[in-house]
């Protein structure tokens, strides 16, 4: 059975929809228990309104909540009892095995560092995200493509880049059914030599001593084209090349918007386009996709979007079962643990003692 | 049974409240009636329940279930083989509607069970209580408040013919209820009302039935309520949560929780659910072959959980549930039902 926690006061929209999407969960997941935790009171009479199955929600107490606008470190300290630290605390404690969270993303990731243990090997943990691509994927024809990190870890060595990207591949393995998941690094050239020190030392490493379908680097321009399934780079690269893809995004249906008003010929053409556009909208919906994942501790947290509504909460907990069902941090430590094994003496390492 | 008589009545429907049954389509409804008896199968924790209720003291079990009349033998072999015995078993002349072309009466449940439950009633003259069960797929809350209210004289005459014609009963089917309910002897005996949620409906929509109705997500919340209504034990109220684990079906994490959710509704009060914590910790100290068997964890951890589910509470007050109601618009609820049924005939699907 797979006990998925849910910090039910998290996101713009909880703890109404948050709930929500837990009670999808209780029926739609045959073998799992949903840990709510917030408010007991509030939760207790959001969910008689809703269909769910009572025998496998739970609901565990916690008289704090952190904002979203709040400083993470400061928000933490100041609530205890906070619905976030508590989560991270079950699943710590072992009452549950998997964490979801709409909410503040920097006070969840610390909450999860605080209090969960890093996989053996592992050094610093990834946050993933999705972006979609021109190419589909793996079994399941996911339109995504994984970028990792995109903030939890700013500046990453080459061990870093090379336990992101066995993470990655775990990951996308597991939750996009994809049997060998291509892995490239992102640089400033598709060359080995090319790039900063850590990922010129990353690219030798996952070509000398992994088994991943490393297929070696590709340019930002790679990303959109779904060149790669699982892109590798630092938080700060990461969180840097999202922002921009987001911000393209919001540039173009701006532009839409203003051709729109503009002439009534590009109104029709806009128009004609419309059923495209829309299917395109469906099938690039991040909230079909659950969440980004955090990867790298001995848990899974999956961060929902902060605008998260019930569907959403409902996927990411879909994805949070299945990764636990598939042993992903299991998956993970092996591939780790796999890698150090296979380190020469004198090359780099995962563990960065050669 | 009791020489004085019956002491408490317990009637049960059987799809979709004893018995695991899909007919939400036409297939379903074929799958239904080809099956044999070892093919149906009871929700977890039914049968024990079932078995328990039965062994009590003057408790009488009154089956009255929509299924048609043919499936009579089938329905009484899975009965016989789960080792439910029972006291009565009406079931519904689909054969007779069909050749009479009365096919109204094929769907229709006032019309066919309110009669059946008056004139079951009605033989018995002393007053037992009664708890009946069923569940949301229908209108069995309707119908079992209804005959609750009909029998403690709180639905007047013209009332209930305005109710029949509402539920497109036939005018004979009209008379006879008419009849029954004229007959049946006056008393508030329907202690409870216990609602198998098998579509998972909402809790909240049946809020306006008051507290007598409980509504169940499965039969260890409805032992828990029966513990508390005084018609069973720990010991039977642990049995019947076997019967559930070892379904494979169950995990004890689940058990825990129906009962944290029995709480957060204020279907069962706090101090309750500790009394029943001591008696079976009673039971354990003085029969712990009862309790300890080599495929269930131990005792202590069984316990462990259930207080933990409690605690995770921490004091949260439960939502308030209506200590007593209005009377019920039953013309208005059978309207709303008809509605519902066939907006779910639209979508084609069960849910």
């Amino acid at each position: 059975m797979q006990r998925i926690v849910v910090d039910a006061m998290g996101g713009d929209l909880a703890p109404e929809e948050i709930v929500k999407g837990a009670a999808e969960a209780s029926i739609a997941l045959a073998d799992a228990e949903i840990i709510l935790v917030g408010d007991a009171a509030t939760l207790g009479g959001i969910l008689p309104r809703l269909r769910h199955d009572g025998a496998r929600v739970r609901v565990h107490h916690a008289s704090q909540h952190v904002e979203m606008d709040e400083k993470p470190a400061e928000a933490i300290a100041a609530k205890p009892d906070a619905s976030i630290v508590v989560s991270a605390e079950l699943v710590a404690a072992g009452e549950g095995d998997a964490m979801v969270s709409a909410g503040n993303t920097g006070a969840s990731v610390l909450a999860c560092a605080r209090r969960w243990k890093l996989i053996p090997g592992v050094r610093r943990a990834a946050l993933a995200s999705v972006y979609p691509t021109e190419l589909r994927r793996g079994d399941r024809n996911d339109p995504f493509s994984l970028i990792l990190d995109c903030g939890a870890t700013i500046d990453a060595s080459a061990e870093d880049l090379v336990t992101f990207a066995i993470m990655g591949s775990a990951y996308a393995g597991l939750v996009s059914k994809n049997r060998r998941p291509r892995v490239a690094l992102l640089s400033n050239g598709t060359e080995a030599g090319k790039g900063p020190a850590a990922v010129v030392a990353a690219h030798q490493i996952l070509l000398e001593a992994t088994e991943l379908n490393f297929i070696g680097n590709v340019e930002g321009l790679d990303i959109p084209r779904g060149v790669a399934d699982v892109i590798v780079c630092n938080g700060f690269v990461g969180n840097v090349v999202l922002k921009m893809l987001e911000g393209v995004s919001e540039t173009v249906v701006r532009l839409a918007r203003y051709a729109h008003k503009e002439k009534l010929a590009w109104r029709l053409g806009l128009m004609a386009l419309s059923s495209a556009l829309s299917q395109l909208k469906a099938v690039t919906d991040w909230q079909q996709y659950g969440g980004a994942p955090l990867l790298g501790f001995e848990h899974l947290f999956i961060k929902a979007h902060g605008r998260s509504n019930a569907h959403a909460i409902t996927n990411a907990i879909k994805v949070a079962a299945k990764a636990h069902a598939g042993d992903l941090c299991g998956h993970i430590a092996r591939g780790v643990a796999d890698v150090i094994a296979r380190q020469r003496p004198g090359s780099p390492t995962v563990e960065g003692t050669a | 049974m009791s020489p004085s008589g019956p002491r408490h009545v317990f009637r049960w429907d059987l799809d979709k409240t004893y018995l695991r049954t899909d007919f939400d389509s036409f297939g379903d409804l074929i799958k239904s009636a080809i099956e044999t008896a070892a093919d149906k199968k009871a929700y977890p924790g039914a049968t024990a329940l079932m078995r328990a209720l039965r062994a009590g003291d003057g408790h009488r079990v009154c089956i009255i279930s929509g299924s048609p009349s043919q499936m009579r033998t089938v329905l009484a072999a899975k009965l016989a083989l789960d080792g439910v015995e029972f006291d009565e078993f009406v079931l519904k002349n689909n054969l007779k509607n069909i050749l009479r072309g009365r096919f109204r009466a094929l769907r229709a449940q006032i019309p066919y069970k309110l009669p059946a439950l008056l004139e079951s009633r009605a033989g018995f003259a002393p007053a037992p209580g009664e708890t009946l069960f069923g569940d949301d797929a229908e209108a069995d809350a309707i119908i079992y408040c209804l005959y609750a209210d009909l029998v403690a004289g709180v639905v007047p005459m013209n009332d209930l013919e305005r109710i029949l014609l509402a539920a497109r009963a036939y005018p004979d089917e009209v008379e006879r209820t008419m009849a029954a309910a004229e007959r049946v002897p006056r008393g508030d005996v329907v202690r409870r009302v216990i609602i198998h949620l098998d579509r998972r409906s909402p809790t909240a929509g049946f809020r306006r039935f008051g507290p007598r109705l409980v509504p169940v997500y499965n039969y260890f919340q409805a032992a828990l309520v029966l513990y508390a209504d005084g018609l069973l034990d720990a010991r039977q109220v642990l049995f019947i949560a076997f019967e559930m684990i070892d379904s494979k079906q169950y995990q004890l994490p689940i058990l825990a929780n129906s009962l944290q959710d029995l709480i957060r509704r204020n279907r069962l009060a706090q101090p309750t659910a500790v009394k029943l914590a001591d008696e079976l910790r009673e039971v354990a100290r003085t029969a712990p072959d009862t309790v300890n068997r080599p495929d269930l964890p131990p005792f202590e951890d069984v316990a462990r959980a259930f207080t933990d589910r409690v605690r995770e509470l921490k004091g949260a007050p439960p939502l308030p549930w209506p200590e007593t109601i209005a009377p019920l618009d039953y013309v208005a609820l059978v309207d709303e039902e008809h509605e519902s049924r066939r907006d779910r005939r639209k979508r084609g699907a069960g849910t």
